[in-house]
């Protein structure tokens, strides 16, 4: 293996490094408090229709207008989600979003989405697994 | 004598060959093709029943060791406030048994000569490969993720010996609770339709390094037919990545930072790079 190649590599392994072993992947969602239901109103930033789960970031306004709360909702994987109707164009940046969420119990912005309304589309999404414990579903 | 030294030789040589011919996979015959169709009908897509997965941490309890035991109440009361130990967080597959106890994901199931093939949703690498041709164990298997399966048919019912499970396998029962198998694990199925849409795969868990004798339990999975429910790539690393755009105008995907198993808030604005 040549120089470069060597030295890409080695950043590649850093930057995995860097990102640590806990990463959100399969696991539990004790960090949610679900018995608190939060409900914020704002802009979607992004929304990452990626697996192990998907996420969407929603910028909401804050005392200071040029630097909104950003909250960050985790959902299933797109798999379950697109078994609960859902698409990876359901949310786009840019979209206006009421989202009902269990939040996380440290009080950091971000939770378990519940529901989404997309305001401007129309469109309301959720999606509970518990849901889909039956045979037959439509 | 010489000459029927030589000879002996030669015969000798000639067994040695023939005994080390490495075993060959024949062909599957139309016999066998057509024989598949005799086998209970498990297609479409199977979606596991959570809640249960959950009763049974209560219904069945786990016969822990009693030192394992108490690894595993620090892992419960840490979940229980609010600080789960994420023991799948790192994208390695969750292997066998932990795929069958406490999955959240669909799996379909494919029939072939000689075959059962599991394929899960999350990860390219989560399937299992099940031999039904009647061969046994490999003497000393390498050890992976989901272990070395045969399995028979018993009237309607698969079932699956499973061995030579990676020692660092977990036994677990949640995502949060769990430990690693630590070695010697050995698990048997009995794969069955309870109903013509429910599926149940009997466990009996010989795991010695962390049990104190084996355990039964039973997990449950439904079928789905609407399309919308057909399996989809899940690459579980996929979610330690953003897709952006690089300097060239490619499309690449970039790491995002993570603190304690979630993406930080501003992630999609400064990737780390």
């Amino acid at each position: 293996m040549s120089r470069p190649s060597l030295l890409v590599l080695g950043t590649a392994l850093a930057a995995l490094l860097l990102i640590g072993p806990a990463a959100n992947a399969h696991h539990s969602f004790a960090m949610f408090d679900f018995d608190k239901v939060v409900t914020i109103t704002g802009t979607v930033k992004e929304f990452q229709w990626t697996n192990p789960h998907v996420i969407l970031w929603v910028d909401v306004p804050g005392k200071d207008p040029a630097k909104p709360d950003r909250w960050w909702l985790e959902m299933t994987s797109p798999g379950n989600l697109t078994r609960g109707g859902w698409n990876r164009k359901a949310l786009n940046a840019g979209d206006q979003v009421e989202v009902e969420l269990n939040p996380l119990r440290d009080g950091k912005l971000g939770g378990a989405l519940i529901k989404v309304t997309n305001r401007t589309t129309g469109q309301v999404f959720s999606t509970n697994l518990r849901d889909m414990e039956k045979p037959g579903l439509k | 004598m010489t000459r029927l030294m030589v000879l002996m030789l030669g015969l000798t040589l000639c067994r040695g060959t023939r005994a080390a011919e490495p075993v060959q996979n024949p062909p599957p015959t139309p016999a066998q093709w057509a024989a598949l169709a005799k086998l209970p009908d498990w297609s479409g897509v199977w979606t596991p029943f959570i809640s249960d997965q959950f009763r049974r941490m209560t219904a069945d309890p786990v016969p822990w060791k009693p030192e394992i035991a108490k690894q595993i109440s620090a892992l419960e009361a840490e979940e229980k406030a609010g600080r789960p130990k994420g023991l799948f967080v790192d994208c390695l597959p969750e292997g066998m048994p932990a795929w069958m106890l406490i999955s959240h994901n669909a799996v379909e199931f494919l029939f072939t000569p000689g075959r059962v093939t599991m394929l899960g949703e999350m990860d390219g690498n989560r399937l299992r490969r099940i031999y039904t041709d009647g061969r046994p164990h490999p003497p000393d298997p390498d050890p992976t993720f989901h272990g070395h399966s045969i399995g028979r048919w018993d009237g309607q019912t698969l079932v699956v010996d499973t061995v030579a499970v990676l020692p660092q396998a977990y036994l677990a029962v949640s995502e949060a609770v769990g430990v690693p198998n630590n070695g010697d694990l050995h698990v048997v199925e009995r794969i069955h339709l309870a109903e013509k849409d429910v599926l149940h795969d009997e466990l009996e868990i010989t795991a010695p390094r962390v049990l104190s004798k084996p355990w039964k339990t039973t997990r449950i999975w439904f079928r789905q037919r609407a399309r919308k429910y057909d399996i989809v790539e899940g690459v579980c690393l996929q979610g330690f990545f953003a897709p952006r755009t690089d300097a060239s105008g490619n499309a690449v995907f970039v790491p995002i930072l993570h603190a304690n198993g979630n993406p930080v808030p501003n992630a999609p604005e400064e990737p780390r790079q």
